[in-house]
């Protein structure tokens, strides 16, 4: 992989709008986001040969979103996936360019998050879950049917080894709530949070209070990535990929065995490696936060902290807009909207582009930036992307 | 009212573990190739992809000790709803730490309930010849 280094570029980005009940379907958001995405690039919808998508069954088709762009596309795909699916379709997309059978690829999530299929649970049939759920028979009648369980256990025995705190937890949402508030398109904007209201709010889950969830939102993210050389003839800045790991797998979380490894620990030095740059050259990031725990996470496995002092890290503000490490500044999917990654990546792209010059939101002098992707301790990806 | 909570599918490849429960007994899934434990059990190992596979029988007398754990002050699932806030911990074997187990544990508070505390393994009636395994404090 490392020959495609600076080769490819994400050249559009858009979304539809955000909402709790859109009123309307995954396909109109797509449709949204899609016609924003191209708008961005310059592109006309026939331009694009490929489109792909992920979801958890509660999306339309990348064969509907082209029909309706009135596009005959070479190639359509559509994977299940969740977190992480991000940077493994844009993997795939850089190898079909490559090979010489696609020339541009967009890629979308759409989901009605909030007001249709709710990733937080509930209404699920619990038999079905225990046969969906690899090892679902070992969880499900402990009454452990949730991200938010499953995370938390990684979390507790996380905290309880490298004596990260609830404030710690607590600093990582502050930090992007604070982004939020910088952001009127973002869901908790007008929703600042302090670190008195954080601890005083009661647990839902614990090690996790309603802060520590991502949020449940109704919308679409799509991008657009192509090869260098088309990327010139775009109306936007394109933006180039450096490295780029899709997906890594450890042992399936649901086996619980060693809860000190994580996907995310694979993937870094690979993403490292192909970009040839290490961390402390990184300007800016979007780490994938479902909940706040995982952030911290990340942070050690992708080299921003030695274990143990993670918590230090985000203690000191380093997480903030002018911190060592600004991340998810525009509040992430604890604050901003919740696509299951895409819009960290939306707005990774927007910040190495500096679309925010003259405002408080641009993070200054940031010329490289790395969003990664979890789907879980046993899934992750990342990319690292510069100007 | 009966059980309201989800009973334990048995599965192809699960079956012996909760037949031995409902017998009041852990039955481990055991790989024959790399001697490791499976569990939970599968169709082969999945640490090293054997499909020689053996169950052996732990007993019923089964100490172990709490390795992670949360408190769920909400029931994400139906059938949970009186049973708040529910600990939910993964719960290290004594005879055999490279074993972990989900379950509850039962009676304790959130005060109670740190990482390391000892539990024992009790079986809870839950179904005409169905038991579930799960612990409580030592
Ligand atoms: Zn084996």
């Amino acid at each position: 992989m490392e020959s495609i280094k600076n080769r490819y570029a994400i050249v559009g980005v858009g979304e539809s709008e955000r909402s709790k009940n859109s009123g309307t379907t995954p396909l109109h958001l797509a449709l949204d986001a899609a016609r924003a995405a191209l708008n961005d690039a310059g592109l006309q919808a026939k331009e694009i040969d490929g489109f792909m998508s992920y979801s958890e069954n509660d999306s339309c088709t990348s064969h509907q979103l082209a029909t309706y762009l009135g596009v005959r596309p070479k190639y359509v795909k559509d994977i299940l996936g969740g977190g992480s699916s991000t940077e493994m379709l844009i993997a795939d997309a850089v190898g079909l360019i490559e090979s010489g059978q696609l020339n541009t690829v967009l890629i979308y999530r759409s989901m009605n998050g909030r007001s249709g299929v709710r990733m937080g649970g509930g209404g699920w049939d619990v038999n079905m879950l225990q046969t969906a759920i690899e090892g679902g028979s070992f969880i499900i009648p402990y009454g452990a049917g949730s991200p938010a369980q499953w995370f938390g256990l990684f979390a507790t025995r996380h905290m309880h080894e490298t004596g990260l705190t609830e404030e710690h937890l607590g600093h990582v949402c502050l930090a992007f709530y604070e982004h939020a508030q910088r952001n009127p398109k973002a869901y908790f904007y007008g929703k600042p949070l302090t670190m008195e209201e954080y601890l005083k709010t009661p647990y839902l889950s614990y090690p996790f209070k309603k802060h520590d969830f991502c949020l449940e939102s109704d919308e679409a993210n799509a991008i657009i990535v192509t090869s260098a050389e088309r990327a010139e003839g775009c109306k936007s800045r394109p933006v180039y990929i450096m490295g780029l790991s899709a997906r890594q797998c450890v042992s399936h979380a649901h086996y619980w065995n060693d809860l000190t490894e994580v996907a995310a620990d694979y993937v870094a030095p690979e993403v490292y490696k192909m970009a040839g740059v290490k961390p402390e050259d990184i300007d800016v990031a979007s780490i994938y936060d479902c909940y706040s725990w995982v952030v911290l996470r990340q942070l050690e496995a992708y080299g921003f902290a030695p274990r143990g002092e993670v918590g230090n890290f985000v203690a000191e503000g380093n997480l903030r807009i002018g911190g060592k490490l600004p991340s998810n500044t525009a509040g992430g999917m604890l604050s901003e909207g919740y696509t299951h990654g895409m819009n960290n990546v939306l707005e990774i792209v927007r910040q190495v582009r500096h679309e925010y010059k003259g405002t408080v939101r641009q993070v200054e002098n940031c010329e490289i930036g790395i969003c990664t992707g979890w789907a879980g301790p046993d899934m992750a990806g990342a990319m690292i992307l510069r100007n | 009212m009966g059980y309201q909570k989800p009973i334990p599918l048995k599965t192809q490849d699960n079956r012996p573990y909760w037949d031995g429960a409902d017998r009041h007994e852990l039955i481990l899934q055991k790989c024959n190739s790399c001697h490791q434990y499976s569990h939970p059990p599968g169709p082969s190992c999945a640490k090293c992809g054997s499909s020689e596979l053996s169950w052996e029988s732990q007993g019923s007398d089964i100490n172990g000790k709490v390795y992670s754990y949360i408190v769920s002050y909400r029931p994400f699932l139906p059938g949970f709803q009186d049973d708040l806030p529910l600990v939910i911990a993964i719960v290290e074997l004594e005879m055999l730490p490279q074993v972990k187990l989900i379950g509850n544990i039962l009676q304790c508070s959130p005060e109670d309930i740190e990482v390391g505390m000892p539990v024992k393994m009790v079986w809870m009636e839950i179904a005409d010849e169905r038991s579930l395994p799960q612990w409580i404090q030592l």
